[in-house]
């Protein structure tokens, strides 16, 4: 019950899926989009429960009196005042645009371009080119790089006689040929491995999702 | 007006996060739980409006406000399957929420495999190797062709880098180092794109506060 029941919902919903892809009977696509609308109704739970999760953890913080316990209240401040505007009125209403417009992604833009500081130091000392294999990735890197911002051109073409706008063709020769090369290599090995896993899940050899316990 | 407000709240949580790259204190620590707050409270409205209430409540509210019930009372079997996610609070039913997790994982799994194989392997094998058709059919320049021909040397040899089943000696270990060179390269257009982005982000924002919030460009 607590561990056999799971397994057999698993085998038995992964392999109605995989069968219904192959059938083009109007009641296989009626069960197909049904399954899919059960998994989007299911989700959303998933996120209240991480929710109930981080509001457990920051009112321990809060309790406890934790180191910086004070900004916990922040946590609950912000998420508490998109539930009350969003819920009620939903997201297209005007206050929670408004709150998307000019805290959220001012802050998610803003973090982000933080990260341009913290890459600049890595890649310092990632480009060290002791090695072919760092000299290429610094190579690689510096092409694309300069081939990204229109300065690169302006400059290459301002100081070299030859090759007009070299630095972006050359940019693009390496997304399209070797950059592209790899990455359908790795995106290969990867669906190769997400379909042996998905077999393993739906077959009850992985189940470690299961957790641990009866 | 209200531009005006979140044009300056905007401008102040960004500088509040910008003053960690001095040091951490307490204006980074304020916008960092801020963003968490209201990132978390937005994925909560998002799934509410675009899942729960489309999906779950409308076909069930017209379910049961006509008569005879229709369809929509199926949506009862999700949402009690969903709700078992809660079980987790009670630790003597803990273990159901095995239940939602392992449907979830079965209609992940299911949907995967039929769809990463048409969406990753057969297309990734189809652009690898389609231009050699054309090849044969003689419509390709000569540095197409040395283009096709260079996809497919970095293909094999990126996927011999990946196989752990035989040993990385002779030909293998060598086709296996061709593959390294091509991943490198791949790492390095990677990470200069990622490093163009979040630049583009700076930019973004600095001229966010200079052209929108001090008006000096």
């Amino acid at each position: 019950m607590r561990r056999q029941v799971p397994l057999a919902l698993c085998f038995v919903f992964g392999v109605v899926m995989v069968l219904i892809e192959f059938s083009p009977h109007p009641y296989s696509k009626f069960l197909y989009n049904e399954v899919i609308n059960w998994s989007l109704i299911i989700t959303p739970f998933a996120l209240v429960l991480g929710v109930a999760t981080l509001v457990q953890t920051h009112w321990i913080r809060i309790r406890r009196r934790a180191e910086y316990w004070q900004y916990s209240f922040v946590v609950f401040i912000g998420m508490i005042v998109m539930v009350t505007i969003g819920i009620p009125f939903g997201p297209s209403h005007k206050a929670f645009a408004w709150l998307f417009k000019y805290i959220q992604t001012p802050m998610d833009a803003t973090m982000f371009s933080l990260l341009a500081f913290f890459i600049a130091s890595a890649s310092y000392r990632a480009f060290r080119a002791r090695t072919l294999e760092a000299t290429l990735l610094l190579v690689a890197a510096l092409i694309v790089m300069i081939g990204n911002a229109p300065i690169g051109d302006l400059i290459w073409n301002k100081i070299m006689p030859f090759g007009e706008n070299l630095p972006s063709t050359a940019r693009q020769w390496i997304l399209e040929n070797p950059n592209l090369s790899s990455r359908r290599g790795v995106i290969l090995g990867v669906s190769l491995g997400v379909i042996s896993q998905s077999i393993r899940i739906i077959l009850g050899i992985e189940r470690s999702y299961l957790g641990g316990g009866d | 007006m209200e531009k005006l407000i979140g044009v300056w709240i905007a401008a102040f949580l960004t500088l509040c996060i910008y003053s960690f790259l001095y040091r951490d204190n307490p204006f980074y620590r304020f916008a960092e739980h801020l963003f968490v707050g209201i990132s978390v409270g937005y994925g909560i409205v998002l799934s509410i409006h675009q899942g729960l209430i489309p999906l779950a409540w409308t076909p069930f509210w017209q379910a049961i406000t006509q008569w005879p019930p229709g369809w929509g009372l199926t949506k009862l079997i999700p949402i009690a399957i969903g709700l078992l996610f809660f079980a987790r609070l009670i630790p003597n039913y803990a273990w159901l929420i095995r239940y939602p997790i392992a449907i979830l994982m079965g209609i992940g799994s299911g949907l995967a495999i039929p769809n990463v194989m048409q969406a990753d392997i057969f297309r990734q094998v189809h652009g690898t190797l389609v231009p050699f058709s054309q090849i044969h059919a003689g419509t390709l320049s000569g540095s197409e062709i040395f283009g096709a021909i260079l996809m497919l040397i970095g293909v094999i040899s990126t996927l011999t880098y990946f196989f752990f089943s035989v040993e990385h000696r002779g030909v293998v270990g060598g086709v296996s180092k061709v593959g390294i060179i091509f991943l490198m390269i791949g790492f390095g257009s990677a990470f200069g794109n990622t490093v163009m982005g979040r630049v583009s982000l700076l930019i973004q924002r600095v001229e966010f506060l200079l052209q929108d919030w001090l008006h000096l460009i």
